[in-house]
């Protein structure tokens, strides 16, 4: 035997790799789905009903703007805190984890390039904040149209004698603007951006630190940095206020470095029934892909020929 | 950082290199990122500003839930604090708590539609109330001459700003109106206002009827309140009762104005000209019966005015009730008004019922079959 | 070691320093070594705790890149992900997703390796049954014993038909029974040709298995050759009797006193010279003599 024997296995080893396959990122994404799944993440559903009827039944004598308004500052609230705690803690708690428990080596010494690992474990977790934010919009809306028929009945019950079709129409009309309509779909498309970037931010992060709670509390910071910073900027150097070249140059990094989150609060105004044009949705899913693109790359720059 | 460094030996070139990207992409971003925030800003999503005096009004927890998206949960929870301040009548709290509701979330309407009602009717009516029971003079002074206007005032502000920030909205205007016509006794700028909210695209059909309202009540109007009012009477789908008295009142203005600047002969010419004009009529009626007294003349009158179509049924129970002054006539009055009264009791104002409870004993109805059971009052 | 030997895995020259926090000099974990495996050879690696027996696996399998030299797998470098497609990797103390069930750990990795639905599913089964955990299949992986747990530990590196098998302490913590399991797995591998290395500190499981040996210490391959070739002791022969009852003993013993110049150096149950020869090479030092000190 001589060394030439090995060419036939080189050749094949070669021909049966491939440099990227989605086949073998889904198996990785759909496994952390799996794992979070069995680790009984969905039982955050129960917190999140509890919280919704919870606010449908304790504000019952408001007016039906505010008690509309109370549904859905409550689920588009929990909607994101849920969905931003399980980016970035199920990111931090999973990566880490595979470090310290060497899950990751028989996965990496398995044909699986490092990059495909880290797409794996995002996608993971986006499908699973995905899936948890259909399902609480599913509550929340149901939640929603029970409500506002409810509130129209009532509304009419308390209007003196037979009110007109008109008269009806006109309330129906009211509430239901401010009830269910299709403008909260973007609402929590815009959720789930955001959480998307957080779960970025986690990934790049869990990179460089193998510990969860350094992970976790890194970027915390970061995503608290990323809602502040515009605001920072307005905070400290108002328009047309000179400030030293050194404060500027600082609040320039931070600006140019952290991501602005806070670019995707539009929540607060389609509550107050504004509407966000698609042209803008499609900037915020542009800017959120090149975020997810560019952190993916930074992780995989950190991760590529990391030490295990 | 000492975990940093003890987690893992990782070469320092690949953060520099990682550093470098941010970096590079960063500065490909940030025009991006403020283009975005300009639209957004456009289009009403940047409202709130959290600055200094934002900083101020909010607790610590909730200047950061309200930074970091949860802004209208954060409005939400000063409502209710707002709520729970009405409750305890602490109208200083109610005023901020509003006051921060409001500039969280400028462009939701009830927002400020609450802010001014908490202002403008309930601290207003809370410190009337409270002057009712007040002995010292000067605090009644105070109260009365200081603290309601105050309120009244801040109310309308409240109002006002709400409707700059909510354009599309007939809320805030018609807020305006109500403050403008129940409060100031207005009904100039009421029904200026009412007219506002009326165009907006979601505003109720009562609006319009309200700015008529206010209309009729504007002294020297009449001609423009009675063009609103006489549409809203022939056109609009409800004809309400406030619609009935201002229709009546209106063209009773008119008929005065007619018989006080014109000779019998000079109505007698114009309804020749304008038969279809009911009013001529009425007017010929009216000043038969004021000057002359001629009843049966009066009712000549009328009797071809109920001839009209268009004449509103009011004329119809004023016709009946002149015929009812004929003793001779009466039972036969009686018949016509207590049809009319069970088919359209609207059309009776209360003088019309005190009246008709006259002809009532006059022609000793039993008291099983009189239409007004005891007092004429409706 | 020649260019032109046939060679499964070829290390050469590798060193592996590890940079010490806020000091200048440098941990050598790995000075140096170098070493070759022939395809269907089963390889043993021993040596002393932090040896660099870990590292050097590692450095195989890409996990950590060397400071010098070179590491080869069938004649493809460690650090192109493609030559993991002929490796299989059996950790120590291997932890995997403790919330999948066996089957569903065998067809995850398979599909790592790019394996089909449908083969994932014959595999699975058939490795289960090789591994004797069929009865565990559904079972969360919580719930299995270590001996379990490094059983499907080696069916997952044996999903993708490796031709190469890495295994890191196979039977560490496993108690005699599933240790003998493991072994016999490990020599089924032989039969096939598989060529595997194995790391162990059970000196006589590695003697029963390995082809050849490799003794690390200090970073350094101290020893290495055939089992036989270094555990052989030239002027000397050891007879193993079976049911040999005393009378049998005692004539062979007066044969023995009847030669000239032949010695009965000591008679008794055989004992494992590798681990004198281990030890030997090591410094001496066994665990007593440490505790002593």
């Amino acid at each position: 035997m001589t060394v030439e024997n090995n060419e036939p296995i080189y050749n094949e080893l070669n021909s049966k790799f491939k440099l990227f396959s989605p086949s073998r990122v889904m198996a990785i994404a759909m496994n952390t789905f799996t794992q979070l799944v069995r680790m009984k993440v969905f039982y955050f559903l129960l917190i999140f009903s509890v919280l919704i009827i919870g606010a449908n039944v304790l504000f019952l004598n408001f007016t039906f703007e505010q008690e509309l308004k109370i549904l859905q500052d409550v689920s588009f609230g929990a909607m994101t805190l849920f969905a931003s705690i399980f980016s970035i803690v199920g990111t931090a708690l999973l990566i880490p984890k595979d470090i310290e428990d060497r899950t990751l080596y028989s996965i990496l010494t398995k044909p699986v390039p490092r990059f495909e690992y880290l797409i794996g474990k995002l996608l993971g977790i986006l499908f699973l904040v995905a899936v948890s934010l259909v399902l609480m919009s599913i509550l929340f809306f149901a939640v929603l149209f029970f409500r506002q028929h409810g509130i129209l009945a009532e509304e009419i019950n308390q209007m003196r004698g037979q009110p007109t079709a008109e008269q009806i129409s006109s309330l129906k009309e009211n509430i239901f603007a401010q009830g269910l309509r299709l403008e909260l779909i973007n609402g929590v498309v815009a959720v789930f951006l955001k959480a998307a970037v957080a779960a970025a931010i986690a990934l790049v992060v869990s990179t460089f630190a193998s510990s969860t709670l350094f992970t976790i509390i890194v970027s915390l910071v970061i995503y608290f940095i990323g809602h502040a910073q515009s605001m920072a900027l307005d905070y400290y150097f108002p328009e047309g206020d000179m400030h030293g070249a050194f404060q500027r140059f600082i609040a320039g990094i931070v600006a140019i470095i952290f991501p602005n989150l806070q670019i995707f609060n539009v929540v607060d105004g389609i509550v107050s029934g504004q509407s966000v044009p698609m042209s803008l949705m499609f900037r915020l899913t542009g800017l959120t892909g090149f975020y997810l693109f560019i952190y993916s790359f930074v992780s995989w720059v950190l991760f590529a020929k990391k030490e295990l | 950082m000492i975990i940093l460094v003890k987690s893992k030996l990782f070469s320092y070139g690949r953060v520099l290199v990682s550093l470098a990207i941010l970096v590079v992409f960063g500065f490909l971003k940030i025009p991006f990122e403020s283009q975005t925030e300009q639209k957004l800003k456009d289009k009403g999503f940047r409202d709130w500003v959290p600055n200094m005096s934002a900083r101020e009004q909010l607790t610590q927890a909730s200047f950061i839930g309200a930074i970091g998206g949860f802004r209208s949960l954060v409005a939400s929870i000063y409502d209710l604090r707002a709520h729970e301040a009405f409750r305890d009548k602490d109208w200083g709290s109610v005023e901020r708590f509003r006051k921060v509701t409001t500039s969280l979330q400028p462009r939701f309407a009830k927002h400020w539609d609450l802010a001014a009602w908490d202002m403008a009717w309930n601290a207003y009516a809370y410190y009337r109330s409270k002057s009712e029971f007040s002995d010292d003079d000067l605090e009644l002074w105070r109260i009365e001459k200081m603290i309601m206007p105050s309120y009244l005032e801040k109310g309308l502000s409240f109002a006002k700003e709400g409707a700059k920030w909510t354009p599309e909205s007939y809320r805030l205007p018609m807020v305006i109106g109500d403050i403008y016509a129940q409060k100031y006794n207005n009904p100039k700028l009421a029904s200026e206002w009412y007219f506002k909210s009326s165009q907006a695209k979601d505003a109720p059909s009562y609006i319009y009827r309200a700015y008529a309202t206010q209309l009729a009540k504007c002294v020297g109007m009449e001609e423009e309140a009675y063009k609103v009012v006489s549409n809203l009477y022939n056109g609009g789908k409800v004809r309400t009762l406030t619609l009935r008295r201002d229709m009546e009142r209106l063209e009773a203005y008119f008929v005065n104005k007619l018989v006080q600047s014109n000779s019998i002969n000079e109505l007698k010419e114009m309804v020749k000209k304008e038969n279809s004009n009911y009013i001529i009529y009425d007017a010929i009626a009216t000043h038969y019966l004021g000057e002359e007294n001629n009843i049966s003349l009066a009712v000549n009158a009328y009797r071809e005015l109920v001839k009209n179509p268009k004449a509103p049924d009011f004329y119809r129970r004023k016709f009946a009730l002149l015929i009812a002054r004929d003793p001779a006539n009466e039972e036969r009055a009686y018949g016509l008004l207590k049809n009319m009264y069970l088919s359209t009791p609207q059309i009776f104002r209360r003088v019309d019922l005190i009246e008709l409870k006259k002809i009532e004993s006059n022609l000793n109805i039993p008291l099983n079959e009189k239409l007004i059971k005891s007092d004429a009052s409706r | 070691m020649s260019k032109d030997l046939p060679t499964a895995v070829q290390i050469k020259n590798l060193t592996k320093t590890f940079p010490v926090p806020f000091k200048k000099e440098k941990v050598v974990a790995v000075d140096n070594l170098s070493l070759s495996v022939m395809p269907g050879e089963v390889y043993g690696l021993i040596g002393p705790n932090g040896s660099g027996k870990s590292t050097t696996m590692k450095v195989l399998l890409g996990l950590i890149s060397a400071t010098s030299g070179s590491s080869t797998v069938f004649g493809m470098s460690s650090t192109e992900t493609a030559s993991r497609g002929s490796v299989g990797f059996l950790p120590e103390n291997p932890y995997f997703y403790k919330y999948l069930t066996g089957a569903e750990t065998i067809a995850f990795y398979g599909k790592l390796c790019g394996l089909k639905r449908k083969v994932i599913k014959e595999r699975t089964s058939e490795l289960l049954n090789l591994v004797e955990l069929e009865g565990a299949r559904d079972r969360r992986l919580a719930g299995y014993s270590k001996g379990m747990l490094q059983r499907i530990g080696l069916a997952q590196a044996l999903v993708g038909r490796p031709k190469l098998v890495v295994l890191d302490e196979p039977t560490a913590g496993v108690d005699p029974a599933g240790s003998r399991k493991i072994r016999d797995l490990i020599m089924q591998l032989k039969d096939q040709g598989i060529t595997v290395i194995l790391s162990s500190h059970l000196l006589e499981q590695v003697q029963e298995v390995c082809d050849r040996v490799g003794i690390i210490f200090e970073g350094k391959l101290v020893r290495e050759g055939s089992l036989k070739t270094l555990i052989e002791i030239e002027d000397q022969t050891e007879i193993v009797l079976e049911n040999a009852g005393s009378d049998l003993l005692k004539k062979i013993t007066d044969l023995i006193n009847q030669e000239n110049g032949v010695n009965l150096i000591r008679s008794g149950r055989p004992r494992t010279t590798l681990e004198t020869l281990f030890l030997k090479e090591t410094g001496g030092e066994s665990k007593d003599v440490r505790n002593e000190s």
